[in-house]
């Protein structure tokens, strides 16, 4: 008797914390980012994620294939608060434990140095010439910063009637 | 009751509760797995085009929505992808801290996907435009419009016309289709297109006289001609110098794959009158398969494959552009690269085609090998490919055998001895060099435009009903009962105004032809019954 | 295993043997019939009411912009997410059921008779709470008719005289169906209201254990055999196998007829056809049949009328004592019930 309570019971206790525990994991896409062709061995450029992530992506060789890329998240590694690049000290810069990061990303200080880790890459591929990048694309809606703009406002609709001149 | 007993009561229901959670449990997993092919892509709109997106779901919203449901939304395309312009082109303007154009030319396309402009760029849907001085033209142009505006001669009650467009016709019919050449308006009150703009190969105009006469509004945004924009015909004249509108079949802003493979998405050209191309299809096995096996066609596959991923039924795309099992799945943006006929001149013609792929028209044989890069054998061939996942090869050969037996009978008895008399008229000066002012002109161009393509392009593509009744029917009809009696009146009244030599000659012309076997059923019994009268009159005489 | 024994015992000093007191309360032969333990069904319902809510409270957001996407998302995504809400929804028809089964058998058993009218009282305030309970849980999900019924709820109190407008007011924290209202819904159902409910069961199983469980003799009975039994373990088990059939009805109902999603809350437009939960048919078809204000005061005179029928009652009997005149009250109050529910139950309008 005891078993068999102990059984259904415990089931549905399962059941409830399933119910509790995520149903999915973090949804990701492969976003289109550059042709290769665009990116010159040794230059980067900054793409953002549509959740508002910055990603620094260089390309170091020529070879034409992925491997000449490295996407480096700003996700810290130690406790995974956000970095941001020092220009000053050419380095990025974790806030949270003072963790610093060189250019390619491995741990030069704070408790990521001591530790050896680097800053997390995000997956690459090319195909056909383009270059795609795996990042999640869902985060919390962060306010609107950007600041008002000028002009007309374009969510007011198009300005129909200067076209019904003959 | 016993104690005993409720136990045994509680663990038995215990036993039937446990049941019923496995019975949630399985619901559970068949829910996820009917969730889990349903379930929409997920899109996510990337960083560089998320103001855009915000202010355009407002402003536009059905054209953000259809973007959503589009493969680029999926994997990260957004609107600066496509829009974006670089600094100099001409209709570039800077639209809240941006610089983009509003048309998408194949140039724009071909940065991502250049191999697919290439082909389309040869093709002859990319020089589709290049219809200017074509019969057709001067028909919308001349015929049914006007070179010039047109001034009202009476007032329209409620609304206050100067003058209208005369060109009406030529744009929303002939250029919608065909495509227009792009222009924007002028500080002169005249349009300035590519032809003003002179642009380099990148795309950037060397003329900037003309730059400096473009008119833009309060926001800096160059103003397009109305006569021209909107437009997305197939071989629209872009002010980048580039030719074609990837849009004209891959519709914005989803460019759903699943619209261009169907039928439908051609027939916004490839129907009418003069080449129903669409509705033949209908009209054959094909289409009829097509409209019953719809559902089977895995019209939302990323890869489509005929004979891999499809049989049910082949469409437009399926033989003209799309990959088979037998060519390795390659696809192709030029639909002439299978076509082993052209049957859009008065007489079909053999697709050889040169480098420019242009169809060899030189009759030396030997100039026209040298000419030939392309033959209408391999593009025969290519066809035949097609032909094959379903067909066996004494079928699909003999449907050929019995295809160029039509095209070569409408040749040879219709549309050479129409030509060739058309000819004697002109050089004899029976009728004038202005096409369509004479009625034995306008019964040709029905003869050989309306009916006798339709009658080839059924025969191609197994429509019985377009090859006979809409096709070589009405083409006898309109050679033995109005073509040959008006060229017999136009030569009557020559001979009254004193052009009997001229006449005889086109009389002649026309009796050779009917002189010849094919046509011999035509005057024998009259003939013979004028013979018969003669005779009798001859001797009632006597 | 002892040691640790004896550590709780210096620290907790009550052995198994007073809680065995505790607990054995003697109880009545009557209720080795399954069929006279429905008092406990609710209490039990009462319990998967509040594991579930708890478990729904999870995901739940109570606001406009907000709660019908998180229903949503529980019954579409969240694991088992439409299995925990359909528990829930059946355990509240099933709670409203035992609870109106259990209040017809004390009636008609005569069971608030003194010295127990005080609980009659108590019991009377919680089948009316269980009401309000199901009337709130209804309005969270944000669907057309959870809105509309909310405002056509609120505007019935509107229409009690004198205070029927500042009730309103406080109900929707705003003259009509605005922003706060769903949170206030929301803590009154998932706080306010349990937690009530909760301390008035309390005080309605103490009543029970200081009066203890009103005795029934049948003609058929032994008059030597004992008149009770032991609560522990033997009833204990009664109830865990009410609790068990309870379950395997629950997960049957959640399972086979899922609770859905209805359209979403329009403010703009009213459905066609607009009813409340089953058992608001009463209610509502009683709204219909008298207008406005009579409508509301007939019904509070009804419900006043219940609250005060054991001093009634106790009135009738001084005056007649073997006065039958509350079995026929009974029956014709459960027939115009029935009469009403069945009434609104098969009309549209």
């Amino acid at each position: 008797m005891l078993a068999g309570l102990g059984a259904s019971y415990g089931t549905a206790a399962v059941y409830a914390t399933r119910y509790l525990y995520p149903a999915r994991p973090r949804a990701k896409a492969w976003m289109y980012v550059a042709r290769v062709a665009d990116i010159a061995p040794g230059g980067s450029l900054n793409y953002t994620t549509p959740g508002g992530e910055k990603v620094a992506i260089a390309r170091q060789a020529q070879s034409g294939t992925v491997d000449d890329f490295v996407a480096l998240s700003s996700t810290c590694p130690h406790l995974g608060c956000q970095v941001h690049w020092e220009s000053q000290n050419e380095r990025f810069f974790c806030p949270c434990h003072n963790g610093t990061f060189d250019k390619s990303g491995k741990g030069t200080g704070g408790p990521p140095g001591d530790a050896g880790q680097s800053l997390p890459r995000y997956p690459l591929k090319s195909e056909g010439g383009l270059l795609y990048i795996e990042v999640p694309t869902e985060s919390l809606e962060v306010a609107d910063a950007s600041p008002p703009r000028d002009g007309h406002d374009p969510c007011l609709g198009p300005h129909l009637g200067d076209g019904a001149r003959v | 009751m016993s104690l005993e007993f409720k136990r045994g009561v509680i663990a038995f229901l215990s036993a039937l509760f446990l049941v019923s959670l496995i019975f949630v449990q399985w619901r559970e997993v068949t829910r996820r797995e009917a969730e889990s092919g349903r379930s929409k892509a997920h899109i996510s709109v990337p960083a560089s085009s998320k103001a855009c997106v915000d202010c355009h779901t407002q402003s536009t919203p059905g054209l953000v929505a259809h973007w959503e449901g589009s493969k680029h939304a999926e994997r990260g395309v957004g609107c600066l992808e496509c829009h974006q312009a670089q600094k100099g082109e001409i209709d570039g303007f800077d639209h809240y801290g941006l610089h983009i154009a509003t048309v998408v030319t194949p140039n724009d396309c071909a940065r991502c996907h250049a191999e697919i402009a290439g082909e389309f760029g040869g093709s002859h849907h990319a020089k589709a435009a290049n219809i200017l001085n074509s019969l057709d033209n001067l028909l919308a142009e001349v015929v049914e419009g006007h070179r010039g505006p047109i001034d009202p001669h009476s007032p329209t009650p409620g609304r206050a016309f100067t003058h209208a467009n005369g060109m009406a016709s030529v744009n929303t019919g002939c250029q919608q289709c065909h495509g227009s050449k792009v222009g924007l308006v002028s500080s002169d009150g005249g349009m300035l297109t590519v032809d003003d703009f002179k642009p380099g190969p990148d795309g950037v105009p060397t003329n900037l006289d003309a730059v400096a006469k473009v008119v833009k509004d309060q926001n800096g945004k160059p103003k397009f001609h109305s006569s021209t924009w909107p437009n997305t015909g197939i071989g629209r004249i872009n002010l980048d110098g580039s030719l074609g509108s990837c849009s004209a079949c891959h519709s914005r802003h989803d460019f759903s794959p699943r619209r261009a493979r169907q039928p439908e998405n051609c027939g916004k050209c490839h129907l009418g009158p003069d080449h129903p191309q669409k509705e033949i299809y209908e009209e054959s096995k094909h289409g009829v398969a097509f409209r019953d096996l719809h559902a089977e066609m895995n019209l939302d596959g990323d890869s489509w494959v005929l004979g891999k991923d499809y049989t049910a039924a082949p469409t437009c795309a399926s033989c003209h552009m799309s990959g088979n099992i037998r060519n390795g799945g390659r696809i192709t943006h030029d639909p002439g690269e299978r076509i082993s006929w052209t049957n859009r001149p008065p007489v079909s013609l053999a697709m050889d085609t040169d480098l420019e792929h242009r169809v060899v028209t030189e009759t030396d044989p030997e100039k026209r090998r040298a000419l030939v890069a392309d033959t209408w054998e391999a593009k025969r061939t290519r066809m035949q490919e097609v032909c094959s996942v379903c067909h066996s090869a004494e079928y699909v050969n003999n449907f050929y055998k019995q295809y160029d037996d039509f095209v070569v009978l409408f040749n040879e008895k219709f549309a050479k001895p129409g030509q060739k008399i058309m000819k004697a008229l002109l050089d004899n000066g029976l009728r004038t060099k202005a096409e369509f002012d004479e009625e034995v002109e306008w019964t040709w161009y029905l003869l050989w435009h309306h009916e006798g393509r339709r009658a080839r392009h059924g025969a191609s593509m197994m429509a019985p009903d377009y090859a006979h009744w809409h096709g070589m029917f009405e083409v006898a009809e309109r050679f033995y009962m109005e073509l040959l009696p008006q060229v017999r009146e136009m030569c009557a009244h020559a001979k009254e105004d004193g052009m009997a030599a001229e006449a005889d000659n086109v009389l002649a012309v026309v009796d050779e032809i009917l002189a010849r076997p094919e046509h011999q059923w035509y005057e024998r019994d009259v003939n013979e019954l004028k013979a018969k009268r003669a005779a009798e009159q001859n001797a009632e005489k006597k | 295993m002892f040691s640790l024994q004896a550590w709780i015992r210096e620290r907790v000093p009550v052995g198994p043997e007073q809680l065995r007191e505790l607990t054995n309360e003697p109880v009545p032969n009557h209720l080795k019939k399954w069929w006279w333990c429905l008092g406990g069904t609710p209490a039990y319902l009462f319990v998967v009411q509040i594991v579930t809510g708890i478990l729904l409270a999870f995901y739940y957001k109570p606001a406009p912009q907000t709660a019908y996407e998180s229903v949503r998302y529980i019954t579409e995504e969240a694991s088992f997410g439409w299995f925990i809400r359909g528990l829930h929804k059946w355990a509240a028809t099933l709670m409203v059921a035992a609870v109106v089964l259990h209040q017809m058998r004390v009636y008609f058993t005569g069971a608030y008779r003194k010295p127990r009218e005080l609980n009659w009282l108590v019991g009377m305030c919680l089948l009316l709470l269980t009401l309000v309970v199901g009337f709130t849980g209804y309005s969270l999900v944000y669907e057309q008719l959870s809105y509309w019924g909310a405002t056509v709820g609120a505007n019935i109190t509107d229409s009690v005289p004198v205070v029927g407008v500042y009730m309103k007011q406080l109900l929707l924290g705003g003259e009509v169906y605005n922003d706060n209202t769903l949170s206030r819904f929301f803590i009154l159902h998932a706080a306010v209201l349990p937690v009530t409910m909760a301390a008035l069961i309390a005080l309605h199983v103490t009543l029970i254990r200081l009066q203890g469980v009103t005795e029934f003799h049948f003609k058929d009975e032994d008059p030597k055999k004992a008149k009770f039994f032991n609560f522990f373990p033997e009833h204990l088990l009664t109830e865990l196998s009410i609790g068990l059939v309870l379950m395997i009805l629950l997960s049957v109902l959640a399972t086979v007829l899922p609770a859905e999603m209805g359209p979403k809350a329009d403010p703009l437009t009213t459905p066609e056809v607009i009813k409340p939960e089953w058992f608001f048919y009463v209610a509502f078809r009683w709204l219909k049949l008298f207008t406005g204000t009579l409508a509301v005061l007939s019904m509070g005179l009804v419900v006043f009328l219940m609250y005060a029928w054991p001093f009634i009652d106790a009135q009738i009997r001084k005056w007649r004592p073997n006065s039958e005149a509350s079995v026929w009250i009974g029956i014709a109050g459960a027939l115009a019930i029935i009469a009403l529910t069945v009434w609104e139950a098969s009309v549209a309008h």
